[in-house]
């Protein structure tokens, strides 16, 4: 019955089964964190700072720059995809969940796309954090079962000559999709051009912003 | 959802069927509420007190039950019922504690509804090898012996740990795909989680076509990839 309700619709409180206002989830998380403070288990202070290096310093702007510079520099394009790793090594990028990292490049004939449908691996030092549809049962449950129909009612429609590759990020490698260089972006300079690449086409559910 | 449960385990829905449209908003942020900020910027601070080893706190979500799992309060929901659980666990919580604070009746917390941690026998793990574990934290180690698998490899995963946390996802046992990548060497998840060693493996990409997994009626020209650690997995027949 609980399954009738996608996972974070919004819900009146009144239709919680059970309770009222002590257990929305405001309240209840309020009353962990100040439980937690006053056990000495957590660091109010440490929280905040995690979440605005998590929220603020961190995005997509990291991945975007890497796609940018392969789309301008087919050297290093040829480099990012033989062994990420080394690359981002060189260029001091690190962090969490990119213990090791592929690249995947869209072609006229390929379009790739992430998922993980144990749970909800992704690159967050490389793109931030995920967002929620990406962590939907929808999400994880079709990508591997129907990914065309799943990626057109997304708003990318790919004909069907274009083969489709799902990576399903079942270990702890974490992959970040090369979308294909937007036409007309031929003068942009890499800040420019990282501006057309979104998170959303580094998962394989959009494709780069056309100029 | 359908009436029938996806499968064995709660979390494991790749593929399965009945779910609806992807509650997708372009270019969405990742925190809708003050709430959701709270949840995330604790759990770090929680799991180095509680569940610290590679894997644990996968399967701590993976305990829940259906009802805390698809939560009404979505994945930082999620988040927040596998903290109580660990923190119960570990100690630092009395059972009910913080439905007590919260003046909201016993006996309706997580860990009630929760599975407890499974009885995981070490002989049915693939045993351990020697590789120097790294000086920082990590799960890759380095073995000197290659993978069993080269490229090319037409593999079937059985999935024999009998780990009650594994990395094998359901719609992929028994069927056959081809090895496209190997990728470097991680310690177990299956072990891991359970502190019965690193046992590590060699993780092994390998590829699947839609009509494999899916049968007739599949979507055409789909590839699906999967990463498979190596002791999941077994030399397969080609699929006609």
């Amino acid at each position: 019955m609980l399954f009738a309700l996608r996972e974070g619709d919004a819900v009146n409180e009144h239709s919680r089964p059970n309770q009222g206002a002590a257990s929305s989830p405001e309240v209840r998380t309020e009353a962990l964190e100040d439980l937690l403070i006053e056990k000495g288990l957590i660091d109010k202070a440490r929280v905040d700072a995690l979440i605005e290096r998590f929220e603020h310093d961190l995005g997509p702007l990291v991945g975007a720059k890497l796609i940018a510079r392969s789309w301008i520099d087919p050297e290093f394009k040829t480099r990012l995809l033989a062994d990420a790793d080394q690359v981002l090594q060189d260029e001091g990028i690190g962090g969490a969940e990119i213990e090791h990292v592929e690249v995947k490049a869209n072609q006229p004939s390929i379009h790739n796309l992430v998922v993980c449908t144990l749970c909800s691996c992704y690159p967050w030092a490389l793109l931030g954090l995920p967002p929620s549809w990406y962590k939907s049962s929808e999400y994880r449950a079709r990508a591997v079962r129907e990914p065309r129909s799943l990626l057109r009612q997304m708003g990318l429609d790919l004909s069907e000559e274009v083969e489709i590759r799902v990576w399903d990020s079942s270990s702890e490698t974490r992959f970040l999709v090369l979308p294909e260089r937007p036409a007309g972006s031929d003068n942009m300079d890499l800040e420019a051009l990282a501006s057309l690449v979104t998170r959303d086409a580094m998962i394989g559910v959009a494709k780069a912003t056309n100029p | 959802m359908t009436d029938t449960a996806p499968s064995a385990n709660v979390h494991d829905i790749g593929g399965s069927l009945g779910w609806g449209a992807v509650p997708y908003i372009r270019d969405e942020a990742p925190f809708h509420h003050d709430w959701e900020r709270r949840v995330f910027g604790m759990l770090f601070q929680v799991l180095s007190r509680t569940a610290q080893r590679p894997g644990e706190f996968r399967y701590a979500l993976e305990r829940l039950s259906d009802e805390d799992y698809f939560c009404l309060d979505g994945y930082y929901g999620r988040w927040r019922a596998a903290i109580e659980l660990l923190l119960e666990e570990y100690g630092h919580l009395e059972a009910g504690e913080l439905d007590t604070r919260l003046g909201l009746p016993l006996g309706n917390g997580v860990s009630n509804r929760a599975a407890k941690v499974a009885e995981v026998l070490e002989q049915n793990m693939p045993p351990d090898r020697v590789a120097p574990r790294p000086s920082h934290r990590t799960v890759r180690r380095e073995l000197e012996t290659p993978s069993r698998f080269k490229i090319g490899d037409v593999v079937v995963a059985v999935g024999i740990t009998g780990s009650a946390h594994t990395r094998v996802p359901q719609y992929v046992r028994g069927v056959s795909g081809q090895v496209v990548n190997i990728h470097p060497v991680e310690v177990l998840p299956d072990s891991t989680a359970f502190d019965l060693g690193d046992r590590p493996q060699h993780v092994i990409c390998v590829a699947y076509r839609a009509e494999d997994l899916w049968g007739r009626g599949s979507e055409e020209g789909v590839i699906i990839n999967v990463d498979l650690y190596e002791c999941y997995l077994r030399f397969g027949k080609e699929m006609p």
